[in-house]
């Protein structure tokens, strides 16, 4: 069992029925903006055409290089879905877990690796750019994301009563309504 | 894991569709596609095989729009249903906010719907969540066969935990919506 596995459901706090309140990362303006100073010195130093953040679960976090949103959102879904694939394969093979991926194409090659446990650093680059270079710049860059994350979930519960509140909620469930109605 | 970015004001939920092999997972995703309003859904995607069987997992994104200020996006995905495909499933699993089981409801098919429900159980359990206190409902489909048994004798053998379920075709759209409704709610009551 890994540390993420180990750690949810751990200490949470019981929302109505019962029910327990589920996991989330909050990441608040001045972190993005961190986040985002950091993808943009890594995608200058390898000269990626796309850096992305990824939460494990798919959820795109912060991306660069990107312009179509549809396709960032269908990207964050594969590559993250790859990566737990990969996760499943190491676990077959007795190996701890895979810390990163490579996927070669002709013109353009994704390095995709995990920070601490919850997040996935995604590059894409071109022939021009050596693979060990990358892997290098992306391991550096991935230590300042790992601090990044640890005080984003460190701040999450406080961050995220501002924002979800009865209000909201109400709000929400009104609108799943009108959408998805038969 | 919901992701709520302040910065760029969005809440994403990751919700997925579990259930044994040919039970109506994407054909619910299918629907869902079809019918939900044209600014709210976005491209559906399918990793499945030459045969159209679901290879890794289908994958639909619904948008909500602004809500007070916030953009809520619900991602649905479908899990292979294939017995021998359990760590694929798992890899899809990861990072749920929330489950929807469906069931099929033919008469043979029980025994099969009770294990695949056991093997969600254990690795539910193995991510540290237990199921009676996540979001999650069960769906009875495919009510329109004519073998379809019993929905008492459904929630007797399958539905232990007395969560919210709901009778539906998938292929006819009936109890789709429902169903989408209910889930996407437990995950925001949860968030």
């Amino acid at each position: 069992m890994d540390d993420a596995r180990r750690g949810h459901g751990q200490g949470r706090r019981v929302v109505e029925d019962g029910m327990e309140q589920l996991t989330n990362i909050v990441v608040s303006p001045s972190e993005l903006e961190h986040i985002a100073l950091l993808l943009g010195k890594l995608s200058q130093d390898t000269t990626a055409s796309h850096v992305l953040l990824l939460d494990k679960s798919g959820q795109v976090i912060a991306a660069q290089g990107m312009t179509g949103e549809r396709d960032v959102v269908a990207l964050g879904a594969l590559l993250a879905g790859a990566f737990s694939s990969s996760r499943q394969v190491a676990e077959i093979l007795g190996e701890r877990d895979f810390r990163g991926i490579l996927q070669q194409g002709v013109h353009e090659s994704i390095y995709t690796s995990l920070i601490g446990e919850h997040w996935l650093l995604v590059v894409a680059f071109d022939k021009q750019t050596h693979v060990g270079l990358v892997k290098v710049l992306a391991r550096r860059t991935s230590d300042d994301l790992e601090r990044v994350l640890e005080r984003v979930l460190s701040g999450s519960a406080e961050a995220k009563e501002q924002v979800v509140n009865v209000q909201f909620r109400s709000s929400v469930e009104n609108t799943i309504d009108y959408l998805f109605r038969d | 894991m919901a992701l709520i970015n302040v910065a760029s004001r969005e809440i994403q939920c990751k919700i997925v569709y579990y259930g044994t092999g040919y039970c109506g997972k994407t054909t619910n995703l299918q629907y869902i596609f079809a019918r939900a309003p044209q600014p709210a859904r976005g491209d559906l995607l399918s990793i499945a095989t030459e045969n159209e069987r679901t290879l890794f997992f289908d994958f639909l994104p619904l948008d909500l729009g602004d809500v007070h200020g916030f953009r809520v996006r619900f991602h649905l995905y479908t899990v292979p249903g294939q017995v021998l495909y359990e760590r694929t499933r798992v890899a899809v699993l990861n990072g749920a906010d929330g489950i929807v089981y469906v069931a099929d409801s033919s008469a043979e098919k029980l025994e099969e719907n009770f294990q695949s429900l056991i093997e969600l159980e254990t690795n539910m359990r193995q991510m540290g969540n237990d199921l009676g206190r996540y979001p999650f409902v069960m769906q009875w489909n495919k009510r329109d066969l004519p073998n379809a048994i019993p929905e008492a004798t459904l929630e007797r053998y399958l539905n232990r935990r007395r969560v919210p379920s709901f009778p539906a075709s998938a292929v006819t759209g009936e109890g789709v919506f429902p169903t989408l409704r209910a889930i996407c709610k437990a995950v925001m009551a949860c968030l």
